[in-house]
């Protein structure tokens, strides 16, 4: 189903195409009226300030869960972290090259974030939030910093620093944004109890996806009972997406929990394999495509995750293991490099797998290297990358058999990419 | 009796091995050298299984006591 | 006390420690490169490295003892460790001193690594190397044995083993570092 463009995000994919953007039912309400401070507060009010009890309350209620990528319950999170001095971080650094939801929200609708930021803060007792950035998109810190701008003029005293994540896929990762805040490298080191327990500074630190401080925003602002307007009463709501982020065609798209797939996929698409959940995702075969929901549980029944909501159709005349093949040479190269088993095993996985996809080399190796690198690591990089090729191998028997014998049902000549 | 857990400081393994020559039972080495925790760390093994964690030249290794399960 | 043999144990522990040290540091730069074969595990040179240098602290004591013990020659308790502040043989004998102060930080570190991180650590540990060149060099100007063949043999061999190891673990680390960039 065709969305209609409403705004273009301020940034660019791999191959230089900007998404697009449409009015959604709830996080994307009203974006047509641009993202100043004045139009905001006309359509969602003041900004909401709930005790620390009743924003848990109302994550509870509506089961809000974080939108970076692990889906983690907020409510937990946030009671966590209600303890003395503790300290905000608005994680806007998405560092998947996929994914441009959190760049569609600080175009669109950054007071909605802003708010979620704020609300969270005041909840905590802190004025002290921190948000970090794309550095390769310098649009995305100068809207931020307009809107903050806005914001102080109209009297909020929150004491807010920006910081620039580096353009690398782990530099969004928990711990190496914690880092980054403390003047390091923006690299994953091994936490040995979770931030919102002894974060930044040993303080209890709640850092979250800027979805997630969105949502918050959204559902401070309406409450439990607006927010259920939308979505299923197992899982109220709306999640944001975005399709065909690396490719043509890039859209972020706001969608209620329920939506079939084929209210967001159009009909090609639905009889081509997907990657859902992003570099770190799982593939889906067609079949497995008809009937199924944005739904958390439907999906984990099909055996994959939403993720930060990415989905990627594998586009016409593609083979699923020269693209899988593609994707871990990049993630390979994506190692910081400082954990053994990552640094050494995953380029291993990239030539093993390179010699399965266009030589016919075995498989085991692959399992074996797969088997190697999961929980071995001070991140879920080397995990993620574990499970996107896992579920290649097996979703996809046949055309792993076809390979080994050096032809492919995919590309067009059937021969091997 | 509960078991405890040998955790890798994985940034901080420089794949010495020394944990691998001292404690057979619970670790031992992939392919680059690096160690894997096979096993968890039972009540016969962890008088040595302390000395590793003394023993490991980076400070790498942690032994962890899992949270007592709640009924 | 004017003993003569205080003079020779002095002299004896000054000849031990040099060997001990050069043994410590031969077996450090085994350690740090992961040296291993079927008869000799890799924590036979962490073990033997630590129990050699605890060694030759306790020589290191001994030797600094008897020195300033002795009245032959002019060394006070304090020159043991404040550099360069003594009568006789200032400069040598601060090479000494010196290498005394890089040891003792080193053993107070190491028997307190689990207590400290492990980047500062490291930092004190390799002024090992530096107090072996020094306490060789105090030992070739302020040792009346230098001069024989045998004392002169024990120098040589020294300096050879302790460059070998360093020169062959740097041709390792360089190796590596062509390898991953």
């Amino acid at each position: 189903m065709k969305a209609v463009a409403t705004a273009h995000v301020a940034v660019h994919n791999d191959v230089g195409l900007v998404p697009y953007v449409s009015e959604g039912p709830a996080l994307l309400a009203g974006i047509a009226d641009g993202p100043g401070l004045a139009a905001h507060r006309r359509r969602r009010g003041p900004s909401p300030t709930p005790s620390a009890e009743a924003l848990v309350d109302m994550a509870r209620a509506v089961d809000l869960r974080g939108r970076g990528g692990a889906g983690f319950p907020f409510a937990i999170k946030l009671a966590a972290a209600a303890r003395r001095k503790a300290v905000v971080v608005v994680n806007a650094s998405e560092g998947e090259p996929a994914s441009h939801k959190d760049a569609a929200l600080i175009t669109c609708s950054p007071h909605l974030v802003l708010d979620g930021a704020a609300a969270v803060a005041h909840a905590l007792g802190t004025r002290e939030v921190h948000i970090a950035l794309p550095s390769e998109f310098p649009a995305i810190r100068l809207l931020v910093e307009k809107a903050l701008r806005e914001r102080a003029a109209a009297g909020e005293r929150l004491r807010v620093q920006l910081h620039d994540a580096a353009s690398r896929f782990v530099a969004g990762q928990a711990q190496a944004v914690l880092q980054l805040l403390a003047g390091r490298e923006n690299l994953p080191v091994t936490a040995w109890q979770p931030e919102a327990v002894s974060g930044h500074r040993g303080r209890p630190t709640l850092l979250s996806n800027a979805e997630t401080f969105a949502h918050i925003g959204y559902l401070a602002g309406v409450g439990p009972q607006g927010y259920a307007a939308h979505g299923t009463a197992d899982e109220p709501g709306t999640t944001l997406l975005t399709l065909r982020g690396d490719g043509m065609d890039p859209e972020v798209r706001e969608v209620a929990y329920g939506t079939p797939l084929t209210d967001v996929l159009d009909e090609i698409e639905m009889t081509r394999p997907l990657l859902l959940g992003g570099y770190h995702g799982t593939w889906l075969k067609p079949a497995q495509l008809r009937g199924l929901a944005i739904s958390r549980n439907d999906i984990a029944a099909a055996g994959a995750t939403l993720g930060a909501g990415v989905m990627l159709p594998l586009a016409e005349g593609w083979c699923p293991l020269v693209r899988t093949a593609a994707l871990v040479d990049y993630l390979a190269g994506q190692s910081a490099g400082r954990c053994g088993p990552c640094r050494n095993g995953l380029p291993a996985m990239a030539e093993a797998l390179g010699a399965l996809v266009h030589g016919g080399g075995p498989v085991r190796r692959v399992e074996e290297l797969c088997g190697l690198v999961v929980r071995r690591g001070a991140c879920a990089h080397p995990d993620g990358t574990a499970r996107l090729v896992t579920s290649m191998l097996q979703r996809f028997p046949e055309e792993v058999d076809s390979h080994s014998l050096g032809t492919c049902r995919h590309s067009r000549e059937g021969a091997l990419v | 009796m509960s078991e405890h857990q040998m955790r890798v400081d994985w940034p901080a393994c420089k794949a010495h091995g020394i944990c691998a020559e001292l404690l057979p039972e619970v670790i031992s080495l992939d392919e680059w050298g690096y160690p894997i925790v096979h096993e968890p760390v039972k009540g016969d093994v962890l008088a040595m299984a302390r000395r590793t964690v003394k023993a490991c030249p980076t400070l790498a290794l942690r032994l962890t006591q899992p949270p007592p399960r709640h009924a | 006390m004017n003993d003569p043999m205080l003079w020779f144990a002095n002299r004896g522990t000054g000849v031990v420690l040099l060997i001990l040290l050069t043994l410590s540091t031969v077996l450090g730069v085994l350690s740090g490169a992961r040296v291993t074969t079927g008869l000799w595990p890799r924590m036979l040179s962490q073990g033997l490295h630590r129990n050699v240098s605890l060694l030759a602290v306790a020589l290191m004591g001994a030797h600094a003892v008897t020195a300033v013990v002795d009245s032959f020659v002019d060394i006070r308790w304090w020159d043991a460790f404040v550099p360069f502040a003594g009568m006789y043989k200032p400069v040598w004998l601060g090479f000494g001193a010196l290498a005394l102060d890089l040891l003792v930080a080193v053993t107070l570190t190491s028997i307190m690594r689990h207590r400290m991180s492990h980047r500062p650590w490291r930092a004190v540990h390799v002024l090992a190397y530096a107090a072996w060149g020094l306490g060789l060099l105090h030992g070739l100007q302020m040792g009346t044995d230098a001069a024989t063949v045998w004392g002169a043999a024990v120098n040589y061999t020294c300096i050879a083993v302790v460059s070998l190891a360093v020169f062959a673990r740097l041709g390792m680390l360089a190796r590596s570092t062509v390898a991953t960039s």
